[in-house]
């Protein structure tokens, strides 16, 4: 053929490049053949133009060349066999390489639950984008600008009328908000309960289904009342069929009938579960005062119209009560409601985090605890590797006769692949067993599932685990060279080493580390158990006294009967021989306390907006307590007029900057009010909180009660407060708590990180400990020679201990060196969180630099021993 | 016997064309006969498939200047392929003979 007469050549040669031999052999000379008769016929162009086509349409599968196939099935066949027998010969290496990598694998995966878990909180609504929360800030002198949820109760329906962008609108005053328990009855059947109220277009905003009933009616009447499921059970046994029956409820906000309109699911991931949801105008009737702009109460929520922005409708909505009420000092300001429960605190007016926090660190926590079983991995493939004897020699043949760089590479990974799978199912295995108990570490409901996300998320932590362990050793050994690596030549492996070195002080930094973190969390904790909190809540128990409905004139009125059957009941108490005090109060010490404004001690305007905190409390509130007075006294119930007296704190005092204060006459909400005393500070809430100005006032007509209860008489004193209390409220069980537990309570997520943080960081310092356990084994086996040697010179075997541990010693120091100064600040941010905090004492470090030590050394001073103990003998024979 | 209408035709060109059946003859007799171009990468797919189900063997030989030097493959009926034609000639003409218009063929 004429060389200007030849088909196009990229063609041609992108024929060959893809046909197999054996087509190509056939089929090109075909294509030659019709390109000569094309072109003596048609042309030179058509006849190109056809050969290109005809090439590429020969790209079908009979003629595309076979990549290797049957040799590379047979490689993974190799390798599969290759990895059983390196299983079964290092046995050791083998069980520390899956004990590290699935203890690793089971704590991340529980972490990754958890965290998924806590991500998906408050998620569960359709219209998620678009429902936001409006949050108040106000501003006092004292206190700055705070952040909080409750704002005035006319607000949403305000805001649904007057703001274009909001397509729905609700308050919703939540059950956790009452302290007190109402009734709900049917028949001679009484069930406890709180109730939710919400505005009637609740259910057009929340995702919540409904088992029975319409949600979009539920609450179009004032007296409709949607339950839950359980409760619907409780009540009629089945949800089938409760609708339009008509119950009873009782409690001190909106006694009366209510028919149920609807029965709900509540969904699992909510932060606030309903029993019964009522509708807020009724509880708007029950409170005109809520009607005026000045006084807040519910949350408000809103939905925004498709398009809307969140920014620009919380920008919009920032002076709407100052529009409304000219001396309002608080604005507002839209959340998402899904991104409350991650992001709740605000410091100054802006958001400041919050539980993401702890989201954050705990993923922190599980890459680390991964990265390190996979550098366990690491190091001991490498170092496994540096025996020459075999691997080496087994790279050595191999590149020698043939095999590219590039499958190696592949082995390498497919093996640390193979035991990222193994260990995945160990670690599946260990989640499964432990999932219960780590459920009740945390307070939620996790199980192990086989949806796509799940399966997703196991392959990816595979893959990366796999990826990670194996992509070093794959590069390292893969690059040996087969002429040296078979002559038996040292390499100049001073780049591994250090790698190596490098990768087990990084190990060791995150356990000292964590070992420090752990210990500040754990002291912290338990310092804020042990305060001294300015009043004594041991042994102090605490029930509703259970309200007893009479519509009688005055029944609930100051001095009314209510008030007289409540002491006389108190009376009965107050004669059990157990009790040493009884009180009953409508604020708890524990967070659910009130706050007011429009103490009035100058005469002037400015200090009426200072804000309090609110005590109402019964007659010996203070003496069942234990809460202690700096001067004057507290409420007596055998003077008279005792409820237009109050005390304060010392801290309200020096706010108010008051002297001599007990006698002094000063105007609450308008009202003269005698300072009768002064209570020395104590803390209400939990200590993240400083001592506030706090004023007390008496409400003798509270429902709840205390008791306090001397040591060892609890058991009869409950019994014999069970019989009185069933006198009092026939038919109801005595449910009863302990102000201790409710303390312990407010902690709960700091408990539960700094127990979870304990056990996560005992496996990191385990696992790092296996890898050096390892290590050790490798670095003793290739020095056994000297060892012997040493041993016919008269070396002892302490010595020899000492001597090889040094290396690691070293690295472990080296390590700790790293890790205190870190782990001094993280712990110094994290304890600045609490108004009340331990200081860092030089003993965590030093503690954490030693268990540090410690534990590593017996690690290697195991592996050493074994080793010095070996006859020498032994160890010299073989050459 | 499974057999597809290219596959047939394929098959018949092949057998028609005797010793001389190779790639590019196998074409232009196909061109010829049915008037339509088949696609050279449509036709040795049918060939590499058929000589799989043991309806063709092949040998090669005859290489030319024309081809490159590449040598031919020429394919040849088996036995087997003979019986799968006749016996979807047989199939054919049993539908054949159902319809009055086309019984002429059969008798």
């Amino acid at each position: 053929m004429e060389t200007n007469n030849k088909p196009p050549r990229w063609a041609d040669r992108f024929l060959t490049w893809f046909c197999s031999e054996e087509v190509v052999e056939t089929v090109q000379g075909d294509l030659y053949e019709l390109y000569g008769k094309r072109l003596s016929e048609r042309g030179k162009t058509i006849a190109r133009l056809c050969y290109i086509r005809d090439v590429f349409d020969l790209c079908r599968p009979f003629a595309i060349r076979r990549i290797n196939r049957i040799t590379t099935t047979d490689m993974h066949k190799h390798t599969l066999l290759l990895v059983y027998r390196s299983f079964l010969r290092y046995k050791s290496s083998f069980f520390i390489n899956l004990i590290g990598l699935s203890t690793g694998l089971a704590c991340a995966l529980l972490i990754y639950f958890w965290v998924s878990d806590e991500l998906n909180v408050d998620k569960f609504n359709t219209n998620d984008a678009r429902l936001y929360q409006v949050l108040a800030n106000s501003y006092d002198e004292v206190n700055g600008i705070q952040t909080g949820p409750v704002t005035p109760g006319i607000l949403a329906e305000a805001l649904a009328r007057e703001i274009p962008e909001v397509e729905y609108a609700a308050s919703v005053v939540p059950a956790s908000w009452f302290s007190e328990q109402g009734i709900i009855s049917l028949g001679e059947k009484k069930i406890k309960s709180k109730a939710h109220y919400a505005s009637r277009d609740y259910f057009n905003m929340f995702s919540i289904d409904f088992i029975k009933g319409d949600p979009r009616q539920a609450l179009a009447d004032k007296y409709g009342m949607a339950i839950s499921e359980e409760m619907a059970v409780k009540l009629f046994k089945s949800t089938a069929n409760s609708i339009g029956k008509t119950v009873e409820w009782m409690d001190g906000t909106v006694p009366g009938s209510y028919h149920i309109t609807g029965v709900f699911r509540n969904p699992y991931h909510t932060t606030s579960p309903a029993e019964i949801l009522l509708n807020y105008d009724v509880f708007l009737d029950s409170r005109p005062w809520l009607r005026e702009w000045g006084n807040s109460d519910p949350l408000t929520f809103v939905l925004l119209r498709e398009g809307a922005d969140g920014n620009t409708f919380s920008n919009k909505i920032k002076g709407f009560i100052k529009s409304k009420h000219n001396e309002s000092r608080n604005t507002l300001v839209a959340q998402r409601f899904s991104e409350r429960y991650l992001y709740g605190r605000y410091e100054n007016g802006v958001p400041a985090g919050g539980r993401i926090e702890y989201v954050r660190l705990f993923s922190i926590i599980a890459v680390f605890i991964l990265v390190i079983a996979c550098i366990n991995f690491m190091n001991l493939s490498t170092a496994r590797a540096s025996r020459r004897e075999n691997q080496e020699k087994e790279i050595g043949v191999k590149k020698a006769i043939g095999a590219s760089r590039y499958v190696l590479f592949i082995q390498y990974l497919e093996e640390s692949m193979l035991m990222a799978f193994l260990s995945l199912i160990v670690a599946l295995a260990l989640v499964y067993i432990l999932l219960p108990q780590f459920n009740q570490m945390t307070g939620k409901y996790l199980h192990l599932s086989a949806d796509p996300r799940m399966v997703l998320a196991l392959l990816g932590v595979v893959l990366f685990t796999g990826l990670v362990a194996g992509s070093y050793p794959a590069m390292y050994l893969s690059a040996f060279r087969p002429a040296e690596v078979l002559k038996g030549k040292l390499r100049s492996s001073l780049g591994e080493r250090w790698i190596r070195k490098g990768l087990v002080v990084f190990q060791f930094a995150v356990s000292v580390l964590l070992i420090v973190c752990v210990v500040v969390v754990y002291r912290q904790i338990a310092y804020v158990q042990s305060k001294n909190l300015g009043y004594n809540r041991d042994n102090v128990l605490h029930f509703d006294g259970g309200i007893r409905m009479e519509n009688s004139e005055g029944f609930f009125d100051e001095g009314g009967k209510h008030e007289k059957e409540m002491e006389t009941f108190l009376q009965q108490v107050r004669n059990l021989p157990g009790v040493t005090n009884v009180a009953n109060y409508e604020h708890d010490l524990t967070g659910r306390h009130g706050g007011l404004q429009g103490v009035d001690w100058k005469g002037g305007k400015e200090d009426e907006r200072m804000h309090f905190n609110n005590l109402q409390v019964g007659f010996d509130f203070i003496e069942t307590m234990g809460i202690r007075l700096a001067e004057g006294r507290s409420f007596s119930s055998e003077r008279s007029k005792e409820r237009s007296k109050i005390l304060f704190n010392e801290e309200a005092i020096r706010v108010m900057g008051l002297k001599d204060p007990v006698g002094k006459v000063i105007r609450v909400w308008g009202q003269e009010k005698e300072i009768i005393g002064v209570a020395k500070d104590f803390h209400i809430e939990s200590l993240f909180e400083e001592v506030r100005p706090c004023i007390i006032q008496l409400e003798p007509r509270s429902l709840k009660i205390m008791v306090k209860i001397k040591g060892g008489a609890e058991q009869e004193t409950i019994a014999q407060l069970e019989k009185i209390y069933q006198g009092r409220n026939p038919g109801l069980a005595f449910d009863y708590g302990f102000v201790d537990d409710d303390y312990q309570a407010l902690y709960v997520s700091e408990q539960r990180v700094s127990l979870i943080s304990r056990y996560f960081a005992g496996l990191t310092i385990l696992i790092s400990s296996l890898g050096l356990f390892g290590l050790a084994a490798f670095t003793v086996e290739k020095r056994t020679k000297e060892i012997g040697i040493r041993k016919i010179l008269g070396s002892s075997n302490a010595r020899i201990a000492f001597l090889l541990s040094g290396d690691f010693t070293k690295l472990v120091l080296l390590a700790i060196l790293i890790a205190l100064p870190l782990s001094f600040f993280i712990a110094r941010n994290w304890l600045n969180g609490f108004a009340y905090s331990i200081g860092l004492e030089w003993w965590f470090f030093l503690g954490a630099a030693l268990i540090a030590m410690v534990i590593p050394f017996v690690a290697v001073g195991i592996q050493t021993i074994k080793a010095s103990r070996v006859s020498p003998v032994e160890s010299l024979k073989e050459e | 016997m499974k057999i597809g209408a290219f596959e047939e035709i394929v098959l018949l060109a092949v057998g028609s064309l005797g010793e001389n059946a190779y790639g590019v003859t196998i074409k232009e007799i196909l061109q010829e006969r049915t008037g339509k171009n088949p696609s050279i990468g449509a036709l040795h797919s049918a060939l590499y498939r058929m000589e799989g189900k043991g309806y063709l063997t092949s040998k090669e030989g005859g290489a030319t200047h024309d081809r490159g030097g590449r040598k031919k493959k020429y394919y040849q009926l088996t036995a087997f392929g003979r019986k799968v034609l006749i016996e979807a000639n047989a199939l054919r003409l049993s539908f054949a003979e159902q319809i009055p218009e086309l019984n002429f063929f059969v008798k």
